[in-house]
């Protein structure tokens, strides 16, 4: 199953690809993320428990990051797999930057405190108004076993739930992070 | 398969039942067509279950000052027969009468289906374009939330842990209202791939009023207020049917890509809103 879609951050691009990096901060963003080690070199032990309708199962995984770029895009790598069922993706992840305001959980100041760097490779900037972040991913998931048997009707909204969750708690995350800056 | 072990309890009154849902931990077992199923998989298993069965009322059916109110244990069968609802809210008996199949609708309930926010479920289409005001109770609340502000996203609803969805309250059909259920049925699972209901009203040669909800194409089911308002404002059917589901998310899987549901919402929409408009007359 090919996910791709994009995601609007409140903060400029390099703060948002710090963000996207720390271990502690995607624990936090991940739904269902009970602990994530660091194992090696880009490489995180993952726990998850997912909770989804009546739904729950246990997953152990690996989260591998990849092809960094700072700060316009790195690659993730996800593998997981539990009784219920297991999956495997991969996925680009492209940072450029943009306006827009995302969810009004995230509604707090961004604090630029040095001006956002603009992507080298990214659309026309324009530096004054830049204060926000836009994330794009391209990927592809394959998900097997009892939850993929039963559940393939649901797959692709499910992901795409499970992706906006992310992207929902990171951007209050990051909406902290300026309060304590500031 | 078996499921895990559970505890079971079988409260005899709603208090008893919200004083064991209060903590938000049990699980609340209602017709059980899709709590039952996921467990025997194992894909859930909870350790505790309070089934809603044994309570005396929760399945009631009455008119009452202008809406119909229906209590959420109420089956697919009770509501799809009910003489109470044919005749006074008959777009509601028309989607229950698309649901899975005789057994599901015999077991299967109101309030299960919508606490259980299925994406492609029937009922959220016909309650999104009712106004329905779903009734939610805990052991210190009790709320009313109207339907297209409590499905929120897959599986996802206002419903807080430790409430209990207690009935439904939709409006009697007013003269020259007219209403239909339009559905693409999945050929295995009977959900819908996509479902339009659509209530409009016509009055000195016009739409004065239309509701369109639309289910199994996003999400979640909504109400397409862009589509409506141009009906109001007389635009042709034709025209108005044709942005239904613009701007919107669509799912996608094997049987049927994004696109796919998207041309199928349109389609069906127009087919739903002539139906309607010639009901209406």
């Amino acid at each position: 199953m090919k996910l791709s879609g994009s995601h609007t951050m409140a903060v400029p691009q390099d703060r948002a690809y710090a963000l996207l990096k720390n271990p502690e901060v995607l624990a936090r963003a991940m739904p269902g993320c009970e602990s994530l080690v660091l194992v090696g070199e880009g490489e995180y032990a993952m726990k998850m428990k997912m909770v989804l309708a009546s739904m729950s199962g246990l997953f152990d995984g690996r989260v591998r990051i990849a092809d960094s770029n700072p700060p316009s895009s790195f690659r993730l790598i996800v593998e997981g797999k539990g009784k219920i069922g297991f999956m495997r993706g991969e996925g680009l992840l492209t940072l450029t930057p943009a306006n827009g305001q995302p969810a009004p959980s995230a509604a707090a100041p961004a604090v630029p405190d040095d001006p956002p760097s603009t992507a080298p490779a990214g659309p026309p900037p324009s530096p004054p108004t830049v204060s926000g972040c836009l994330v794009q991913y391209d990927g592809e998931v394959q998900v097997g076993g009892t939850i993929a048997a039963v559940g393939q009707r649901l797959l692709d909204t499910t992901s795409r739930l499970l992706i906006r969750r992310f992207f929902e708690k990171l951007n209050s995350e990051a909406a902290a992070m300026s309060h304590f800056a500031a | 398969m078996i499921p895990q072990n559970f505890d079971y309890s079988a409260p005899q009154s709603l208090q008893e039942a919200l004083s064991l849902v209060a903590s938000g931990e049990r699980k609340i077992l209602a017709g059980g067509m899709s709590l039952i199923p996921m467990m025997k998989l194992r894909l859930a298993a909870p350790a505790e279950v309070v089934d809603l069965g044994r309570i005396p009322g929760l399945n009631a059916i009455a008119e009452n000052g202008g809406f119909v109110e229906i209590g959420a244990m109420a089956t697919h069968n009770t509501v799809e027969t009910s003489p109470v609802l044919r005749a006074s809210c008959p777009l509601l008996p028309e989607a229950a009468g698309h649901i899975g199949d005789a057994q599901v609708r015999n077991m299967g309930t109101l309030g299960g289906s919508i606490a259980h926010a299925d994406p492609a479920a029937d009922y959220p289409a016909a309650l999104v374009a009712l106004e329905a005001q779903i009734r939610l109770v805990s052991v210190h609340s009790d709320r009313t939330v109207e339907a297209s502000e409590f499905f929120l996203d897959a599986f996802t609803t206002a419903l807080e842990p430790g409430e209990i969805v207690v009935g439904v309250r939709v409006p009697v059909e007013g003269a020259d209202e007219g209403y239909s259920y339009q559905k693409v049925a999945h050929p295995a699972s009977g959900f819908a791939v996509v479902g339009v209901a659509v209530r409009l009203k016509r009055g000195a040669g016009r739409i004065t009023m239309a509701r369109i909800g639309v289910t199994g194409m996003s999400s979640h089911a909504f109400r397409d207020r862009a589509a409506e308002k141009l009906l109001e404002d007389g635009t042709p059917l034709e025209r108005a049917a044709a942005i239904v589901g613009d701007g919107q998310e669509a799912n996608s899987d094997l049987y049927a890509s994004a696109d796919y549901r998207r041309h199928l919402a349109k389609i069906h929409a127009r087919r739903a809103l002539a139906a309607a408009l010639s009901r209406a007359s």
